[in-house]
Parts: C-alpha cells; sequence; structure tokens
C-alpha cells in the first residue's frame, strides 16, 4: 500500500511500466467523474443477478392464480383478486396487528437494551472485555439453538424458569406461558429480544469507538450533563449507524418467521400470527403461492414505507 | 467541580457494573443451562421435580451427536460458506459503502434505498425462483452458490453498517491525503478504511454470524451429499418421535465453540484498533 | 399426467427473464445405477433402521447406489415443492399419506400401478395397504410400514382406582376425570393442542358422526355434529378440567414428556413413540397400550402408511427395485428391530416380535378396524391452519365451539373450493 502511495504521488514522466501499472491507472481512473457509479457496480451486479428474477416473480405470482395442489387453471392472471380477497381476510388483519406488536415491542426493547450496555462497556471499566463478550454470546447462537433452548426452559412441565419463578415465590404453579394469549406474545418477544439486542450493542460500541473524545471534554467544560451528551453529542453522531441497524432490523423482524414456528407457530389460537408465518403457511402447507405472494407484495411495500418515512425523518441521507 | 466529577464518575461507573453484570447474567444464564443440560442423562432432564446439577455426568450427547449429524463435514461446510460470504461481502461492499459515504451524486438515495429493498421481499417466497436460478447458473448444491445467496442479502446489511461507519471517520485527513497529492483510492485505502476498521471488523463480524446460522437458504439450496451446514444438520436432530434436549443442548454447544474462538480473535483486532485510535485522536 | 407447473412454466411465468439453459444431460457411464432417495427419519433408531435395510440392499443389489437424503418434516414440502417446480426432483422419495392428494396433484409422483401389479410379492399386502396412496384407480406408492394410532394409560393407577382401560368416549372421558387429581398435579388426559393435535379433532369429529369425506366422495362437515365433537373434546379442559392448562401449547415433545414425569394419566399418539415411553416406564406395570375408544358414532383410528414413491421418470428401474425391497420380510423385519415401526406388509406383520409382544395387541387389532385419514388436496393445509387454531381458541376460552365449528367449516369450503 505504501508503493501504491508512491506510485499515485509521482509526477509524470511516464515510463513503459508506468502506461499499464494496474495501480496507476486505477487512481487515474479514480479522479474520474464516474468513480462512485465504478465502485457500486461489482455489489450491484451481484446483487441485480442473483434477486431480481425472484422479486420480479414473486410480484408476478400476486396477480396470478397459483395453487400447486389445483393445476388446472394455474398462471391465468387474476388480477387484483388475491389482494381482494386480503381486505376481507380477518386473519389478514389480526396477522398484521400481531406484526406490528411483534416489531414495535422487539426492536425498542433491543435498541434500549443494546444501546445502554454499548454506553456502559464504553466506559472501559476493568473487567469490562470480558463482560462484552459475555452480553454479546447470545446473538452467536443459531435460531434453531435458541428457540428450543428456551422452548425447554420456558416448558411447563420441566421447565427450569418456572422452577426457579415459584422458588423465588413469584408463582405459585408451573405456568405455560405460550399456552395462555395473555402471555404468549411477550414470551416470543422476551426471547427475540434476548436473542437479537446484542446487535445493537456490537454496532453501537464500534460507532462510539468513532466519536472524538474532544468533543465530550469540551461538553464536560461547558457542564453538560450525562443525559445532555448522550443527547447532544452520541446520538447525532450515531444517527446514521443506528438508522441502519434499525431498518435492517425491522426487516429482519417482519420477514423472518423462524422463532415464531419453532415457539408457537403462530398460536395458541393464532394470538402470535404474524404475517411471515401466515404467508409461509400459504405457501407450504396450503400451496396457494398467489396469495402468497401478494402477502409477500404487502409486506414488502410496508417495509418500503418505513424505510423511507425513517430515513426521511431522521434526514439520515443529508450532510 | 474536579471534585464532583469524579464523584459522578463514580456513580455511573457503579451504575455501569451493575447493568453489565445484569446483562451479562441474562445472557449466560440460559448457556449455562444448556451446558449444564448437556452433560445431563434423559432422565434428569424429563423428570417430575427439578434436578439442577447431572446426577450422573455423562458425554453421550456429545458421542451420539458426533456420531449421528456428521458434525465435522457439515461445520467444514458451513466455515467454507461463511468464509466465501464474508470475501465477497469485503470485495464489493467496502467499495460500495465507501462511494455512498463521500461522494454525492445524482441517484445516490434511490440506490441505498434499491440495496436495501433486495432484502425487504420475504425469503419464503424468494427460495423457489432462487432455487431456478441457482440450477441455471450452476451453483446449485455449492458452498459459492449458497454464499452467492447469502451475499444476496447480507451485502446490503454491510453496505448499509459499514456506511455508518464511513460517515463517522473525520473527512479532514483524507482532504489533507488529497492536497498532498494523493488519489482518491489512494486516500480511500490509506486513509479512510484503516481509520473506519473497528466498524470494518464489527460488520464482518455480522455477515459471518449471520451467514453462520442461516437455515432457510441452507436447507433449500444445498444436499447432504454436497454442502449442507451445520444449523441444517442440527434441525435434523428435533425429529417427531423423541426427546431431543440433551443432544440438543449440546448441539447449540458445539455450534457456538468456533464462533466464541473467532470472537476472541476479533476482539484483541478491536482492542489493537482502539488504542490506535486513541492516538489518532 | 405432466405437471402443469414445471420448470419451463415458471420459467415463462418469469418472462424470459432468465435463458432457459437446458440442463446437461445426465451421464451414465458407469455400470452401477445411482438414486437419492428423500426421506424424514430423524431419530437415532431411525437412522440405524434405514442403514440396515439400505445395508441388506446393497449385498442384494450391488448394481444399484442409493443415496439417502434426510429432510428435516417440518420444511419437508417446502423442500420437495422446490425440487418438483425447480426441476430436480428426487428419483425416490418417502411420502407420508397425509400428503400424498397435494404432492400428486402438483405432479410430483409417477403412476406406479403396472409395476405394482406385476409384483411378485404384492400378494403379501392387503388391498387396504395401498388405499391412501391410490387415486382413481392408479396407484402412485408401496407402503414401507406404517404407524398405527393407540393410546397409552397409566395401568398403576388404572389398577388403583380400579378402573379398566377405556373402549368407548364416555369410558374415556371418565377415567380422565376420575384420574385428575390437582392436588397431585396429576391431570386424565394429556390432550395435543399445539402442533400435530390437529389430526386428533378430525378423528373426534368423524368419531362423533361426521366422516369429512364422504363415500360418494364430497367433502364436508354436519356442522351440529362438529359442534358436539369440540364441544365434548374441547371439555376436557374447559369443563371437566381433566387436561393439564398448557394443552394448547403442547405438541409432541411436551405430551409425551407430561406423560413420562407421570403428570397424565394418558395420551393419544401412534405406536411410533412406543419405544420412547418404554424407556422412562414399565410395559405393562407402569403403563399399558389400548386402541383408539369408540366413539358415539363411529370407531376412529388412523393407520398412516409411509409410502415409497417413484418421483423421477429416470432410472425409474432401478428406484422400482429399491422400493420393492422394502416389501422384503428380511428388509421389514430389520426396521422393525431397529424402530418398533409396524411392517406394511402381511407376512412381515406375522413375525413373533410384534405377535408375541401382547403390547402390540392393542396396534395389531386396530390394524383390523383402522381406517386412513380423510384425504383430498389441501387436506394437510385444512387440518394445520384452520382446524388447529380453532381448537386452540376454544382451549383458550376466545372461542365457543359453535364459533369455532364455523371456522373449521367455512375454511374446508375455502380449500377445496
Amino acid at each position: 500500500m505504501s508503493r501504491g502511495r508512491a506510485m499515485a504521488a509521482l509526477p509524470p514522466p511516464r515510463s513503459t511500466w508506468d502506461a499499464i501499472n494496474p495501480l496507476r491507472l486505477l487512481g487515474e481512473l479514480s479522479e474520474t467523474r464516474y468513480w462512485m457509479y465504478l465502485l457500486l457496480l461489482p455489489s450491484a451486479l451481484l446483487i441485480t443477478a442473483i434477486v431480481l428474477f425472484p422479486t420480479v416473480y414473486g410480484f408476478q405470482l400476486s396477480f396470478t392464480e397459483m395453487r400447486l395442489n389445483r393445476p388446472a387453471g394455474n398462471g391465468a392472471f387474476v388480477g387484483l383478486k388475491h389482494y381482494q380477497r386480503m381486505l376481507a381476510d380477518p386473519i389478514f388483519w389480526l396477522s398484521l396487528r400481531n406484526t406490528a406488536v411483534w416489531v414495535t415491542f422487539s426492536i425498542v426493547i433491543e435498541f434500549v437494551v443494546g444501546l445502554v450496555a454499548a454506553l456502559a462497556l464504553n466506559r472501559n471499566l476493568p473487567g469490562g472485555k470480558i463482560l462484552a463478550v459475555l452480553i454479546l454470546v447470545p446473538y452467536f447462537l443459531p435460531n434453531v439453538v435458541a428457540g428450543n433452548m428456551w422452548a425447554l426452559m420456558l416448558d411447563s412441565r420441566v421447565g427450569v424458569i418456572n422452577d426457579i419463578l415459584v422458588r423465588i415465590g413469584l408463582l405459585h404453579e408451573y405456568k405455560a406461558w405460550f399456552a395462555d394469549p395473555n402471555t404468549a406474545m411477550a414470551t416470543a418477544i422476551f426471547v427475540e429480544a434476548w436473542h437479537s439486542f446484542p446487535f445493537f450493542t456490537l454496532l453501537i460500541m464500534a460507532g462510539l469507538k468513532g466519536i472524538p473524545a474532544d468533543l465530550y471534554k469540551a461538553a464536560d467544560i461547558d457542564g453538560a450533563g450525562a443525559f445532555a451528551q448522550l443527547r447532544l453529542i452520541t446520538l447525532p453522531m450515531l444517527r446514521t449507524i443506528i438508522a441502519a441497524a434499525v431498518i435492517l432490523r425491522v426487516i429482519g423482524l417482519v420477514n423472518s418467521p423462524d422463532l415464531l414456528l419453532i415457539l408457537t407457530q403462530g398460536g395458541p389460537g393464532r394470538s402470535t400470527q404474524v404475517l411471515s408465518l401466515y404467508a409461509f403457511q400459504n405457501a407450504y402447507s396450503d400451496f396457494n403461492f398467489g396469495y402468497a405472494g401478494a402477502l409477500s407484495v404487502v409486506m414488502f411495500v410496508l417495509l418500503m414505507l418505513f424505510a423511507w418515512a425513517y430515513i426521511r425523518l431522521s434526514k439520515v441521507n443529508q450532510d | 467541580m474536579a471534585q464532583t466529577r469524579t464523584g459522578s464518575n463514580l456513580i455511573w461507573n457503579i451504575l455501569s457494573y451493575a447493568v453489565l453484570i445484569v446483562l451479562a447474567l441474562l445472557s449466560i444464564g440460559p448457556l449455562l443451562w444448556m451446558l449444564l443440560t448437556s452433560f445431563k442423562v434423559d432422565d434428569d432432564i424429563v423428570t417430575r421435580t427439578m434436578v439442577y446439577f447431572p446426577t450422573r455426568f455423562t458425554l453421550e450427547n456429545y458421542i451420539k451427536l458426533w456420531n449421528q449429524s456428521g458434525y465435522p463435514v457439515l461445520v467444514i461446510n458451513s466455515l467454507v460458506t461463511t468464509t466465501l460470504t464474508v470475501a465477497i461481502c469485503l470485495f464489493t461492499g467496502t467499495i460500495a459503502s465507501y462511494a455512498f459515504s463521500r461522494f454525492n451524486f445524482p441517484g445516490r438515495t434511490p440506490l441505498m434505498l434499491g440495496y436495501l429493498v433486495v432484502r425487504m421481499f420475504p425469503a419464503v417466497l424468494m427460495i423457489i425462483p432462487l432455487f431456478i436460478v441457482m440450477r441455471n447458473l450452476g451453483l446449485f448444491d455449492t458452498s459459492l452458490g449458497l454464499a452467492v445467496a447469502y451475499t444476496s442479502f447480507l451485502l446490503p446489511l454491510f453496505v448499509w453498517m459499514l456506511k455508518g461507519f464511513f460517515d463517522a471517520a473525520p473527512k479532514e485527513l483524507e482532504s489533507a491525503a488529497r492536497i498532498d497529492g494523493s488519489t482518491r483510492i489512494g486516500a480511500m485505502f490509506r486513509i479512510v478504511i484503516p481509520i473506519a476498521r473497528n466498524g470494518l471488523v464489527a460488520t464482518c463480524v455480522f455477515v459471518a454470524i449471520a451467514a453462520w446460522n442461516e437455515y432457510l437458504f441452507a436447507l433449500m439450496l444445498t444436499s447432504s451429499t454436497g454442502s449442507r451446514t451445520w444449523p441444517v444438520g442440527l434441525q435434523l436432530m428435533v425429529g417427531e418421535f423423541q426427546l431431543p434436549w440433551g443432544m440438543l443442548a449440546a448441539g447449540g454447544i458445539i455450534s457456538i465453540l468456533p464462533v466464541i474462538v473467532l470472537f476472541a480473535l476479533v476482539q484483541r483486532v478491536m482492542v489493537a484498533g482502539i488504542t490506535a485510535g486513541a492516538v489518532k485522536g | 399426467m405432466t405437471a402443469k407447473f414445471d420448470r419451463r412454466s415458471v420459467l415463462k411465468l418469469g418472462g424470459g427473464m432468465l435463458a432457459a439453459s437446458a440442463l446437461l444431460p445426465h451421464q451414465a457411464f458407469a455400470q452401477q445405477t445411482a438414486i437419492n432417495y428423500w426421506h424424514t427419519f430423524t431419530s437415532q433408531s431411525e437412522a440405524a433402521g434405514l442403514q440396515a435395510v439400505l445395508d441388506l440392499f446393497k449385498a442384494a443389489h450391488p448394481d444399484v447406489a442409493v443415496t439417502p437424503e434426510n429432510i428435516p418434516n417440518p420444511e419437508f414440502m417446502a423442500k420437495i415443492t422446490a425440487a418438483v417446480v425447480g426441476g430436480s426432483r428426487p428419483n425416490v422419495t418417502m411420502v407420508s399419506s397425509e400428503r400424498f392428494e397435494d404432492l400428486l396433484a402438483m405432479g410430483a409422483l409417477s403412476d406406479m400401478t403396472d409395476r405394482i401389479a406385476g409384483w411378485e410379492r404384492r400378494g403379501d399386502f392387503d388391498d387396504k395397504r395401498f388405499a391412501s396412496i391410490t387415486k382413481d384407480g392408479k396407484s402412485y406408492g408401496v407402503p414401507g410400514f406404517t404407524f398405527v394410532d393407540w393410546g397409552y394409560y397409566r395401568k398403576d393407577w388404572f389398577d388403583e382406582a380400579g378402573l379398566a382401560a377405556p373402549t368407548t368416549y364416555d369410558e374415556f372421558r371418565d377415567a380422565a376425570i376420575k384420574l385428575t387429581d390437582a392436588s397431585k398435579g396429576r391431570f386424565g388426559f394429556g390432550l395435543r393442542g399445539g402442533p400435530g393435535g390437529q389430526n386428533f379433532v378430525v378423528n373426534v369429529i368423524e368419531a362423533f358422526g361426521s366422516p369429512v369425506k364422504k363415500e360418494d366422495g364430497t367433502i364436508g362437515l354436519d356442522r351440529d355434529i362438529v359442534v358436539k365433537a369440540l364441544d365434548w373434546y374441547a371439555g376436557l379442559l374447559v369443563k371437566d378440567k381433566a387436561v393439564p392448562p398448557s394443552a394448547a401449547n403442547d405438541g409432541f415433545q411436551q405430551v409425551i414428556s407430561g406423560f413420562q414425569t407421570g403428570q397424565t394419566a394418558m395420551i393419544w399418539h401412534h405406536t411410533g413413540s412406543y419405544q420412547d415411553i418404554a424407556s422412562k416406564l414399565k410395559p405393562g406395570v407402569e403403563f399399558g397400550t389400548f386402541a383408539m375408544p369408540a366413539g358415539p358414532a363411529t370407531r376412529v383410528a388412523r393407520l398412516a402408511y409411509a409410502y415409497n414413491c417413484i418421483t423421477n421418470d429416470e432410472n425409474a428401474d432401478a428406484a422400482w427395485e429399491w422400493i420393492k425391497f422394502w416389501g422384503e420380510p428380511d428388509a421389514a423385519v430389520a426396521f422393525l428391530e431397529k424402530t418398533g415401526y409396524m411392517p406394511a406388509s402381511t407376512v412381515a406383520a406375522q413375525d413373533q416380535r410384534i405377535v408375541g409382544n401382547p403390547m402390540y395387541k392393542a396396534a395389531a387389532d386396530t390394524l383390523g378396524f383402522g381406517i386412513p385419514q380423510p384425504s383430498f388436496p389441501g387436506a394437510a393445509g385444512w387440518a394445520q391452519n384452520t382446524v388447529l387454531p380453532a381448537l386452540q381458541q376454544i382451549l383458550i376460552g376466545q372461542a365457543t365451539p359453535d364459533q369455532a365449528a364455523d371456522q373449521i367449516i367455512e375454511g374446508l369450503a375455502a380449500a377445496i373450493a
């Protein structure tokens, strides 16, 4: 890299080597006005090649009759039929509401806990490094393991959590957390937050390292308290990182039914039924790919609206 | 003045410790329970009265798991896939997020949203067309194919996160280098990327973990004789007609071991980065 | 029958965005024919059983190499759907009877009628064994083994209370109520209201007198009977309190561990869980098995066969060799020894290990009167996504049996529309 610097910094006259030196050529290329597009090209091509066909296909499905176990009539264009059905489908509306609850509570808890942990870790206390590793470990667990492990610990017969809560007197008998509609969603959100809050911790921690210490020193001299510093320095400096993290997590929470598939499968009595689960069931146990496609498009549009609104409101993309 | 600041510092330190210890216990408690469970015989797991410590310490769960699941092959497949995914993201994603962070060009915001959009269409519906794409590209049931599929949704994550870290890196040093005659690409590699390396490492960790743990694509795009990965092997133990708790716990433990080793290594790099950063600041 | 929804039509649908590059022609230079076999065996005993059959097959047919591919059961349909649509089907697939109609409709299965008719071991199988893999006179698979619905009961508790194993729904309910003792944390019946519990609801509805699929092939339910059936079944929890309150989330693992740990006195399942129960409780002393009791209208117990089906026209002859092999008594008994699963062949079922074990008597009896599950395209999805949530809503007090019955009937109409 230091050679690259020497080369790039050298003024012309050009030797033969210089004319074909890839580093110099790249250096010159980087001065053209199309440079940023060239930087974007490889990733854009890769993503497009893989994702374009599946996404367009999904959109097309949503306007198509496609019930794999009713082959007659498949492939016919049906216009907005699936969307009209959705409007009148109580399970869709219920799933939408549950999705909103699931995403909102999960993201708020994950963000707040993640931020607090990152701020505490950023004080570089003795022993902090070990605590950091311990705190980050849940995120390393695959969903399959995290889900089943909590299912075991929360079990109404052999679950250790029930045993502990009974022993310390918070419960007087074992509770079936996922069989009660009042606790099923809350418990699932707890498990989700436990699993994913380190996502925010790790990101915010890395972001905090990039904030120049002088800013805080200056604020100290001005007599700003800890909360004022958080509000006026830390959060604004982390704006883009937080925005990226929130948007990416929301997408994950909306689209991925993994954890709920293991813990509740939408039960009891649809009290944890969310859109991603509903689309999955429509596709792979009812084989109605047209309707599943329409549900997916709705999820897609909702996520687009959310991302767009968030970016506008948080002014992330302005310098 | 100095007195009060030390005092408030002490309070914050105590509070921080309290928060961290509570969170660490919450995080690690279930894992310790999993560790204990993995050493128990079935009779100690499925019981009427809770058994906290194994009455008979056993390694049987690990032995059964090792024999039944083909762990070594699956873990190697997982490692290859994860490495490829991180490598592709690193090569194509770093420059892309640099472009988003440092240049204001027509179409920037729509393009950034465009990168997000690809993550927004639910994977559930993308599986079958993706399967067809992979077959046509000859990438079905290969680690490269799986890595490319992961890249399609992890690259946006990579680009967006890294942009945040690039944004946070001060622009003055870069301008100074440019004034000294450095090219844009020179400034990128010598100034901006080194400054943002904590972020780069953190971002790579995320991509690696996501690729390591991914299940649905791995199941759909691979077969047991080809490039099947470890999470699929784990799921296969959750059978219908058996109670797999002990083995599942053992599976959980051995699936996080490689990740913890990796993370311990990365921690050192991150710590080194912090010290270097202090000099810079 | 050609699939309407194959790779080509998908590509056409996609607007020809990708060039449909032809797949490389299959190369068969070697003498050995390679076939792959998709199955959902997971447990150690199942894996050992499959290995035993594979070993025997390898010795008998060195010219065919079978590569087994295990698929997690919950995602099995997703994986096979992608394979069918994406044009990369396995040679042989293990198909449980409830999945037959959906797979047939999507064009995954090959007609095996002629092969089966000409098979020298066809006589070993009762005609009924093929019922749930046959449609419009064509058969699409050969039964490999079977799960027979039955119940487990705590023999020690029954003896203590002076009760006999129930033979009717009334006796069943009485026993469940009598054996419930909240002070001891004991419940009469471990009702499966979580994942997988849907099939028992359908059984109870049919036992009360409303078959889902009538003899003339029409599909529909009698609302009054559905209400009565749901009222009785869910009533075991909401009225009789003879079921653990966790029922709405109790799947296989919870129901089995409830019985194993002495929380429940009776559970319903099938022969597949026998060894698991017997590993904790003493057969014939602590627990016994009973045939499914008779309902007010009829007695409903399911025989769920696992069929082996040809799912790819390529190498179909080799695939047929492998499928036939499961009907050999040696193979069936080797599989039984490892797993305890009942063979489908009548000859193999005469084996001493089954006939000589009194615990299997209930299963042997059930083979006589047991019936297959109601089968039509969409049946499995309806049971899972409509019937089960409806039951759960009664269990958690969010719906009355009337409301649940309406959901079930409307869902059925939508599923077959």
